[in-house]
C-alpha cells in the first residue's frame, strides 16, 4: 500500500511540472494553431538562465523565477515577431502555412540547443540546487522532499494566476477572443499581432518556470528538452484544447508512469506515455476534459 | 496536368540506372555511399510528401514504416531465407498493411490529433524495435545480410548503387503515374477541402486511408533500399530526429511537388557532409547553423524552394 | 510537363559534377617512405562530444610524441581527423571517406560502441585495421573479428563482472540489487554480472532495467527497497545515476553500500554536487578502469603532457582513455617492421601485452581476443576524499559468455 501511495505522491509532483509545460504548448496551439516543437528547449533555456542568475549573478532564488520568466518572455515574443510573423505574412489564402510555421519551431529548437552547447559550462551534467532543502516530510509512511511541496505549491499558484489573468484582465479576455476567432477579434479592434506575441511570451515564461522547478529534480543538459514529449502526452490526456485539462493530464501522466514502473516493468516506463496517447486518441480524442471536437470556424 | 504520363516524360528516368551503372567505375566508394543514402531519402521523402503535401494529412508515423521496411527485409532474408527480390516487396507490403490498419482509426482524427497520434505510434514502434530482442536483437543492433541478386552477392556500395538507382527510377515512374491518375486528383481534392471533395463524390475517408497505405509502402521500399548498402540496423536510426529530417526535406524543398521534394532531399541530405567538411574548426556550431538555415528557409521560402522558383517563373511570365 | 524536364537537367548536372577522376592506387594504402596516414575519428560535436574530443586529442598527442622521437622506422605519423557525432550512420560515412577518399593505412577511432560496430562489416570486407579509441566496444569485439580491436578501457562486460565481484568479495554482499539500463550497455554489463553472482553463489534479489532517459526513478527504487538488499549496484549513466543516489538517500537506504559504475561518474566532484546530499555518499564507491585516481600521480603525468600540447584546454574526465589505443598502434607498427602492410600490422597487434601506464591492468590482444583491457579498480568517495580500494579486479573472459 505504501508503494502505491508513494508512487502516487511522486507522480503528482512530477505531473505538476508536466502540466506547466503542457499549458505552455496548449496556449500557443489554441491561439495560433501552431504546435511548438521548441517547447522543450525553452524549458531547458529557462532552466539554464535561472541557474545563471542564481549562481553567477547572485540573484536570490525566489527572484530567479521572475528573471528567467522575463528573459524567456522576451525570447518567445521576439521569435513570434521576427520569424513567425514573417512566415505568416507569406500565407496565400486557401493554402495552409502551418507546416512551415511548425518547421520554423523545429529550427528554433536546434538554435536553442546549439546555443546552449556553445557555452562550455553546459558540457557537464548540472543540477540546480533545490529551493528548499531540509528534512524529508512524512505524510504517513510517504516520503516527500520539501522541494516536492514547493513544486506543487508554485505550479498551482502559477496556474491560478494564469486563470485569473484570462478570466479577469482585459488583455486576458482579448487573448481568449483572439484564439476563438481571430477575424472577429481584429474587427473589434484587438491588435491581433500584439496578442500573438503576448501569447508566445506567456507560453515561454511558463516553460521557463517549469524549467526552474524541474531542474533540481531532473538534471540539466542541453538535451533535457526531450521532456516535451511527455508534456504533449499530458496535454492530450487532458484534452489538447483545455487548459484545466493540462493540469489533470499532467498529474494523470505522472502517476501512470510510476504505476507502470511499479507493476509492469521499469523499462516500459518510456513507452507508457505513447500507449496512453494512442489509447486516448482512439477512444476519446477530446481527452478527459476537452469539449467535442469541432471544425474550427473561419 | 492529369492523364497518364507519356513515354517522353518517362524516358529521362532511364538516366538513373544508366548513371547507376557508370559512376561506380569512377567514384570512390564514399561518394557512392552518399549517393545511395540520398537516393534512399528521396524515396522516403516522396512517400511522406504524398501523405502530407498531396493528401494534406499531418501524419508522422512514416519512420515506423521505414523501420518495418529495414527490419522486415533483413529478417525475411535471415529467418525465412528469402532472396532480396522477394524480401523487399514483402517488407514493403507488410509496411503498407500496417499503414492501412493504422489509417482506419487515425483518419478519424483531425490535424493536431492526427499528428500526435501518429507520432506516438512512431515512438511506440521504436520502442518495439528496441524491446523485441528475439527478432531485432534490440539495442545491440541487427546485422543485415548482404543481399544477392540472381546469384550475384552485392555486399558494398558500388555493387548496390545501380540497384538503388534503378529502384529510385521505378519509384519515380510509379509516382508520376500516381499523381496524374484519378487517385492523384482525389488526393488534391481532399487536401484543398474535404467538404468540397465529398460534395463532388470523392470518398474522402477511403482516399485518406489509401494515401496512408501507399505512403507506408514507399517507406517500406526505402527501408529495403537501406539494407542494400548498410550492414547494420540500430533502433536509434528510427527516432524523432529522422522524421524531423525527412519533414524538413520536403518542406524546404516544396510540399506537393516531386521536383521540389528531390531538391530538398539533395540539399538537406548533403548539408551534414558539407557542414562537416567546411566547419572543421567550428563543429560545435553545426546544430545552431542547421536551425538558422531552417528558420531562414521558412521565413523567405515557406512554400519551399520549388514554390519560390515557381513564383519567380510566374512573375516573369506576367 | 516542365517539372520532369528540369529533373533530367538536374540529374545530368549532378553527373557532370560528380565525374571526378578515378583514384590512383598505391602499393599499400596510406604508407609512403616518409609517412603513415592514420584516420582518426571521434564525436567532436553533439551530445557526446565530452566522450570523444579529449581522447582524440590525447591520441594525436601521442603520435606527435612518437614523431618527435623520429617516427617509426623513419616514417612520421600523419593524421586525418573526422567527427562521427557518436551516430552509427555518421561513423559509417566518415570511415568510408577515410578509407576510400583519404586512403588511410588504418582507422583509429570511435568513442561509442554502436558507431564502431556499424562500420565493422565495411572494415572487414575492405581488410582495413580498425582500432577503437575509447569505446567500450562490446558488440565490435565479441565475437572477435580479425580487423577490429577495442575495449582499451574495458568492455561493459568487464564493468559488470568486476563490479559484481567487488560487491561480493570486498563489500561482502549476499543479497545484491542491480540497476542497469535497457540498452546495449545494460545488456552487456548485466549478462556478466549475473554470471559472476551465480558462480560465487550469491543471490541477486532485485534487478531493475531502466530507460536511459528516465526522469523519475521512484518506481524502480521502491521495488529495490522492498527487496531488502545488502549492496546496491548501479551501472546507470550520469543523469539517472544522480537520481538513483538521491532516492537511495531519501528512502533511508544509506546503511548499505552503493557502488556506481564508471559511466555514471565522469567527474566525481560534479556528481557529488549534483546529488547534493552528503548522506548519499557515506557508503559510496565508484569503479574506474584507470590505474590511479584521476588526479593521482600516475594520471597527472599525462595531464601535464596534455597541458604542454593544448595549453588552452582543460582536459575532461576521459582524456587519458585515448592513450592506450594510440600506444598499441605505434607499438604494433614498430613490431611490424619497415615493410609494413595491413596484414602484418594486424598480426603484430595480436602479439601485444603491455602496461600502458594509464589503465589498471595490462592491455592484451591475442588470436581470438580483441578486447584490450579486462581490469577495474574501485574507489571509495565521501564527497571530498577519494580512497583507492585494494586490488585490481579482472574479468576472466568466460563468465557470461
Amino acid at each position: 500500500m505504501t508503494l502505491i501511495l508513494q508512487a502516487l505522491a511522486s507522480g503528482v509532483v512530477t505531473g505538476c511540472v508536466y502540466s506547466l509545460i503542457a499549458l505552455s504548448l496548449v496556449i500557443v496551439y489554441k491561439s495560433t494553431d501552431v504546435i511548438n516543437f521548441a517547447g522543450g528547449e525553452i524549458v531547458m533555456v529557462g532552466g539554464y538562465i535561472g541557474m545563471f542568475a542564481l549562481l553567477f549573478l547572485g540573484i536570490p532564488y525566489v527572484l530567479i523565477f521572475v528573471f528567467s520568466a522575463l528573459a524567456t518572455f522576451a525570447l518567445g515574443a521576439a521569435f513570434d515577431r521576427v520569424v513567425l510573423h514573417k512566415v505568416l505574412g507569406r500565407a496565400v489564402p486557401g493554402q495552409s502555412i502551418l507546416v512551415a510555421m511548425v518547421i520554423a519551431t523545429v529550427g528554433l529548437s536546434y538554435v536553442l540547443k546549439g546555443s546552449a552547447r556553445l557555452v562550455p559550462y553546459t558540457e557537464e551534467v548540472r543540477r540546480l540546487p533545490p529551493l528548499f532543502t531540509g528534512e524529508p516530510i512524512f505524510l504517513g509512511s510517504v516520503i516527500l522532499q520539501p522541494q516536492d511541496i514547493a513544486i506543487v505549491v508554485i505550479a498551482v499558484a502559477v496556474m491560478l494566476a494564469l486563470w485569473c489573468f484570462f478570466a479577469f484582465t482585459l488583455t486576458g479576455k482579448a487573448l481568449r477572443a483572439t484564439s476563438q476567432n481571430p477575424r472577429a477579434a481584429a474587427l473589434v479592434g484587438i491588435p491581433v499581432r500584439t496578442m500573438r506575441m503576448t501569447v508566445w511570451g506567456i507560453a515561454s515564461a511558463l516553460a521557463a518556470i517549469a524549467g526552474i522547478l524541474l531542474a533540481p529534480k531532473l538534471l540539466m543538459t542541453p538535451d533535457m528538452g526531450v521532456i516535451v514529449i511527455l508534456a504533449f502526452a499530458a496535454a492530450i490526456i487532458g484534452g489538447f484544447t483545455s487548459l484545466p485539462g493540462c493540469i489533470v493530464g499532467g498529474i494523470v501522466l505522472g502517476v501512470i508512469q510510476n504505476l507502470v514502473g511499479l507493476y509492469v516493468a521499469s523499462n516500459a516506463i518510456s513507452v507508457a506515455p505513447f500507449i496512453v496517447i494512442m489509447l486516448i486518441l482512439a477512444l476519446r480524442p477530446q481527452g478527459l476534459l476537452g469539449g467535442r471536437v469541432v471544425a474550427k470556424k473561419v | 496536368m492529369f492523364g497518364s504520363p507519356s513515354l517522353a516524360r518517362l524516358a529521362p528516368l532511364l538516366l538513373l540506372p544508366a548513371i547507376g551503372l557508370l559512376l561506380p567505375g569512377y567514384l570512390p566508394q564514399y561518394y557512392l555511399y552518399l549517393g545511395n543514402v540520398i537516393m534512399m531519402y528521396a524515396v522516403l521523402a516522396i512517400g511522406l510528401d504524398l501523405l502530407l503535401g498531396w493528401a494534406g494529412q499531418f501524419a508522422f508515423a512514416h519512420i515506423a514504416f521505414f523501420g518495418i521496411g529495414v527490419y522486415g527485409t533483413a529478417l525475411l532474408q535471415i529467418k525465412l531465407k528469402l532472396p532480396f527480390i522477394l524480401a523487399m516487396p514483402g517488407a514493403a507490403l507488410l509496411a503498407g498493411l500496417i499503414g492501412l490498419l493504422i489509417a482506419i482509426p487515425a483518419t478519424r482524427l483531425r490535424a493536431v490529433y492526427l499528428a500526435l497520434a501518429t507520432f506516438a505510434f512512431a515512438e511506440g514502434a521504436q520502442w518495439v524495435f528496441n524491446a523485441w530482442e528475439s527478432m531485432t536483437n534490440g539495442a545491440d543492433g541487427l546485422r543485415i545480410p548482404a543481399p544477392s541478386l540472381f546469384g550475384h552477392v552485392m555486399g558494398n556500395d558500388p555493387a548496390a548503387f545501380p540497384l538503388v538507382a534503378t529502384l529510385l527510377a521505378l519509384v519515380l515512374a510509379a509516382t508520376m503515374y500516381l499523381t496524374t491518375s484519378k487517385l492523384g486528383r482525389a488526393l488534391c481534392a481532399v487536401r484543398e477541402s474535404e467538404h468540397a471533395a465529398a460534395a463532388s463524390g470523392v470518398d474522402v475517408r477511403g482516399t485518406k486511408v489509401i494515401a496512408f497505405a501507399i505512403s507506408a509502402v514507399y517507406a517500406g521500399i526505402a527501408g529495403g533500399m537501406f539494407t542494400l548498402y548498410e550492414s547494420f540496423a540500430n533502433p536509434e536510426v528510427f527516432g524523432f530526429a529522422q522524421i524531423v529530417l525527412v519533414l524538413s526535406m520536403i518542406v524546404v524543398g516544396g510540399l506537393g511537388s516531386v521536383p521540389g521534394v528531390l531538391i530538398g532531399t539533395v540539399l538537406l541530405g548533403v548539408l551534414p557532409t558539407v557542414m562537416r567538411t567546411t566547419m572543421r574548426d567550428l563543429l560545435v556550431w553545426q546544430e545552431l547553423v542547421y536551425g538558422v538555415i531552417l528558420i531562414l528557409a521558412m521565413m523567405f521560402m515557406p512554400r519551399g524552394i520549388w514554390g519560390f522558383i515557381r513564383r519567380k517563373r510566374r512573375a516573369v511570365r506576367t | 510537363m516542365t517539372k520532369f524536364r528540369s529533373l533530367r537537367g538536374a540529374l545530368l548536372g549532378a553527373a557532370a559534377l560528380l565525374g571526378l577522376a578515378a583514384p590512383a592506387s598505391a602499393a599499400e594504402p596510406g604508407v609512403t617512405d616518409q609517412e603513415i596516414l592514420i584516420g582518426l575519428f571521434a564525436p567532436m560535436s553533439g551530445q557526446l562530444a565530452a566522450f570523444g574530443f579529449d581522447p582524440l586529442q590525447a591520441a594525436k598527442m601521442w603520435y606527435e610524441e612518437i614523431n618527435k622521437k623520429g617516427g617509426i622506422h623513419g616514417r612520421k605519423i600523419k593524421v586525418a581527423i573526422e567527427d562521427d557525432k557518436c551516430s552509427p550512420t555518421e561513423a559509417v560515412a566518415v570511415v568510408k571517406k577515410l578509407v576510400t577518399v583519404d586512403k588511410v593505412f588504418l582507422v583509429n577511432g570511435g568513442s561509442c560502441t554502436a558507431a564502431a560496430v556499424a562500420t565493422q562489416e565495411f572494415v572487414t570486407r575492405e581488410k582495413v585495421p580498425f582500432v577503437m579509441l575509447n569505446a567500450a566496444g562490446d558488440g565490435g569485439v565479441f565475437p572477435a573479428t580479425r580487423y577490429m580491436f577495442g575495449a582499451f578501457g574495458g568492455t561493459q562486460r568487464t564493468v559488470g563482472a568486476t563490479i559484481m565481484e567487488f560487491a561480493i568479495k570486498e563489500l561482502k554482499g549476499k543479497k545484491i540489487a542491480f540497476i542497469a539500463h535497457d540498452d546495449d550497455f545494460g545488456n552487456s554489463n548485466w549478462s556478466t554480472a549475473q554470471a559472476v553472482a551465480k558462480r560465487l553463489g550469491v543471490e541477486v534479489v532485485a534487478i531493475e532495467r531502466i530507460p536511459p532517459r528516465i526522469t523519475d526513478v521512484t518506481a524502480p527504487m521502491l521495488k529495490i527497497r522492498a527487496a531488502n538488499p545488502d549492496v546496491l549496484i548501479s551501472t546507470a549513466y550520469p543523469a539517472p545515476a544522480v537520481l538513483i543516489a538521491q532516492k537511495y538517500a531519501e528512502y533511508g537506504m544509506t546503511k548499505i553500500p552503493l557502488v556506481q559504475a564508471v559511466q555514471g561518474v565522469p567527474i566525481p566532484a560534479v556528481y557529488a554536487k549534483n546529488v547534493g546530499n552528503p548522506a548519499a555518499l557515506t557508503n559510496f564507491y565508484y569503479g574506474s578502469p584507470l590505474n590511479d585516481l584521476t588526479d593521482g600521480p600516475k594520471q597527472q603525468k599525462w595531464i601535464d603532457l596534455y597541458k604542454q600540447y593544448y595549453p588552452d584546454r582543460k582536459p575532461g574526465a576521459f582524456m587519458t582513455y585515448g592513450l592506450p589505443s594510440a600506444m598499441a598502434i605505434t607499438m604494433a607498427l614498430e613490431k611490424a617492421g619497415k615493410d609494413v602492410t595491413r596484414e602484418k600490422f594486424v598480426d603484430a597487434m595480436e602479439t601485444l601485452d603491455f602496461d600502458s601506464g594509464v589503465i589498471a591492468g595490462p592491455t592484451v590482444f591475442a588470436k581470438g581476443r580483441r578486447d584490450g583491457s579486462r581490469a577495474s579498480v574501485f574507489i571509495k568517495f565521501d564527497g571530498t576524499k577519494h580512497t583507492l580500494m585494494p586490488g585490481v579486479y579482472l574479468w576472466n573472459g568466460k563468465d557470461g559468455m
